[in-house]
This record gives C-alpha cells, structure tokens and sequence, in this order.
C-alpha cells in the first residue's frame, strides 16, 4: 500500500516590508542591504486522503547583498515519520531590476530563480519546490504599492525532477507547472504613527494557483491572514489556506499557517 | 620616494576633499516608495550606521529623517542617497544645513538666483536620485540650458537655497 506523507504547501515565501511582506508570496521589493532576517514558517494541513494532520516547519535565513539582490537558504522539516527530520532544503535568489518610486507609492519589478532538493516520496500530482519536490522555479514578480494598500503578481515556470536517492518523478505525472500569484495587503492599523515600537498589523489576500503543463491540471487556493510587525523589526504571521478548485491529486491542500520572523538590520559591519 | 609622492597625493587628496565636504551639519530626507514603519526602521537603522551621525530624528507620517551630524565630518550628499536606496527606498527630498563658505566650491552648483542669508545656508539638492522621479522630469525641462544637470556627474550638485 502506498503510503500517503505529508505534505507542504507553501510556496514562495517572503519578506519584506509592511503590507507586501505577504504571508505566502514574495513582494518585487528585497529585504534592505546588509540586513539579516530570520524565519521560521510553520503549517498544519489536514490530510484529505488519509486522516490526520501533517506539521512543517521550514527555517530560513534571508541576507540583502545590496539594494538590488538577496539570498535565501531555506530547510524543510517534518514529521513524516512521527519525529521531525529534515527532508531538504532549498536556495533562492531575488534581483530587483526595475524601480519607480513616489511619495507614498512605488511600482517595483524583479526576477528570481529558486533550487531545491527533496528526499520525501512523491505522492501527489501538485509540484511544489518548496518542502515537497526536487527541482527549480523561476519567475517574475511585478509589486504596486499606493499608500496603505499594495498589490503583487507574479507568474512563474516549475520543474519537478527525480527525488533522490529514493523516489523518481512518476512518468505518468506531469513534471513542470506554470504558477501565477495574486496577492494584496492592506495596513489597517496604526491610522497614524507615533513611534517605532508602536505594532502594525496588516491583513492580506493571496490567491494561488498552479496549471500542469503537459496535463492542464490545476489548482487554486485563497490564503487570507493576518500580520502583526512588532517594534518596526519582527513578525507575526497567521493565515488559512483554503482550497477553491481543483483537478488534480493533492493529499493535504487545507490547513493553517503560522510564521515568526526577526530581522537584524546592518548585520555586518 | 615613490611612497612619500603617494602619501603627498593622498594627503592633498584628503584636505580638497575636506574642504568641499566638512560642512553639512544636518541632512533633512524625505523618503519615498514607503508607508509602514518597519520600512522606515531599515532607512533609521542604515542612517544610524554611520560613525559621522549624531542623532536621527524620525517622523514616520511623513517618512521624513532629521540627520544631525558630528562636527568635522568630511561626508558628500551622496552618502544619504547611498544609504536610503540601500534600505531599499529612494530620497524625494534631500535639504542639508552647510556652512556658506563651501557651496562657493565647485562641486555645487547654483541653479537659482537666492542667495544664502548668513554663514550658514539650507540647500536643497535638485539632481537625480535626490528628487522624485517625477519632479526630476520637470526639472530637466526648467534646466535645459544648463548642460551639466542633464550630464548628471555624480562629482556635481545642482542647488537652491531654501529657507
């Protein structure tokens, strides 16, 4: 009987700032040069195959090389096996190559490229670089930031290949996807500041979504949260992702998200 | 010998340097492309990175820093831009308080017919990276006939006084 693991479902993750720092996609902007965050991502989804409920955590370590580049190192654990064991982990980089700024708004544009590898099996149609595949993505990400309130899109190509040493890619499975991802954020409170150490707290919408190529197979999902940056330096993150279509096999597409992040600004002298 | 011309040129090097850049007392940036205060956190953490820098005072409503600098320091205008694009943003405004004297050096160059009142004078930088995009557009219409503002050297910096 095959056996049915977990499961991740996060995409790209990421940082940056107020309200595009969404909980799930990543904004055009970097995080600022020299800057050193620290992250952990962790989720509990719902097993739809079989019954229960799968843990991830993924730990990562962003550093902004100047204004334009950051990097990314990420480790994927879970507890596939009643104890939490890594099953890989994942390298990401991010270059801002378009910029336009106003008082109040920017528009920004930027390109990144992502490798990971991954020991788990392979149990589902859904490809998913991020804890669950390996292979590489690479996309573009285009951000509109008005005010209080800003918007990201970004499309991008998904590799799936072998998960060594034990699992090879099913060759009745598609193994690249295009994603595409919506996402919007709103900072609802400080109505006015007063101080650095006053909390901000943001709500966001994504939306995300996946098409086999070879196959058309799809999904979309709705991920509403809620954020809470303390003291202008660390983050709380709470969202649910819920799926909203889908025409292929995922095992554990439902569930609940909950980051921390720390950020060290000038890390280095 | 060949050292002590080095150390000669370095030396002089160092002084011109001085002379044209000693005397910013304060900067006064107003920061773009950002509403939320973390962002404004990264521009006051890479500002306060800075040895030369006494104080930042922040307003974080209208994204605007006050850098007030130690005495004798030898920084360029283009540190602040360095350090708030570096955060990640861009400088909408940048007014620095400068000792009169300096801006009759080459390296500013007076695109306005006000004058400085006193010894010291408030200036604002009017070249690109230091105004909106927007405002640099309509600036390079005004200042057609001045050849260098469309040149853009880094090594010059377009002025007016401001009160």
């Amino acid at each position: 009987m095959k056996k049915i693991f977990l499961l991740s479902l996060f995409f790209l993750s990421q940082n940056n700032f107020g309200q595009e720092l969404f909980m799930v996609t990543d904004p055009a902007s970097n995080i600022p040069a020299n800057t050193l965050s620290v992250r952990v991502m962790q989720s509990v989804f719902k097993e739809q195959i079989e019954t229960g409920y799968n843990y991830h955590a993924m730990p990562e370590i962003t550093y902004g090389i100047s204004k334009n580049l950051m990097v990314r190192s990420t480790v994927f654990l879970s507890t596939r096996s009643n104890s939490i064991i890594a099953e890989g982990a994942s390298f990401y980089a991010k270059y801002r190559f378009f910029s336009t700024d106003d008082v109040n708004s920017h528009f920004r544009m930027a390109t990144f490229g992502r490798y990971s590898f991954n020991k788990a099996d392979i149990h589902q149609d859904e490809i998913e670089i991020m804890g669950h595949n390996t292979g590489f993505e690479t996309g573009i990400i285009a951000t509109q930031l008005i005010k209080k309130v800003a918007i990201s899109s970004s499309i991008s190509f998904e590799k799936a290949f072998d998960n060594k040493p034990y699992y090879a890619f099913p060759t009745n499975q598609g193994d690249n996807a295009t994603n595409y991802t919506l996402s919007i954020g709103k900072l609802m409170y400080p109505k006015k500041y007063t101080s650095f150490k006053q909390t901000n707290i943001n709500l966001m919408l994504e939306f995300l979504g996946q098409t086999i190529n070879q196959n058309g197979k799809s999904y979309l999902d709705v991920v509403p949260s809620v954020q809470f940056i303390i003291n202008s330096q660390a983050r709380i993150d709470l969202g649910y992702r819920q799926q909203l279509y889908n025409s292929m096999l995922r095992s554990a597409p439902n569930g609940v998200y909950f980051n921390l992040e720390y950020n060290f600004f000038n890390a280095f002298k | 010998m060949k050292d002590l011309k080095n150390i000669y040129f370095t030396i002089i090097a160092i002084l011109f340097l001085s002379t044209l850049n000693a005397q910013i007392s304060k900067a006064e940036i107003r920061a773009t492309g950002l509403t939320c205060s973390m962002c404004s956190n990264a521009i006051n953490k890479q500002l306060k990175s800075m040895p030369e820098v006494a104080s930042v005072d922040t307003d974080l409503n209208a994204n605007t820093f006050t850098v007030t600098l130690k005495k004798d320091n030898t920084l360029s205008p283009k540190i602040f831009k360095d350090k708030v694009e570096k955060a990640g943003f861009f400088i909408g405004v940048l007014i620095i308080s400068i000792d009169a004297a300096a801006i009759k050096s080459t390296n500013f160059i007076n695109v306005n017919s006000s004058t400085a009142v006193g010894s010291d004078a408030k200036i604002q930088i009017l070249d690109k990276g230091y105004v909106t995009a927007k405002e640099h557009k309509k600036l390079l219409k005004s200042f057609k006939n001045i050849a260098t503002y469309e040149a853009n050297s880094e090594d010059d910096f377009h002025i007016k006084f401001v009160k």
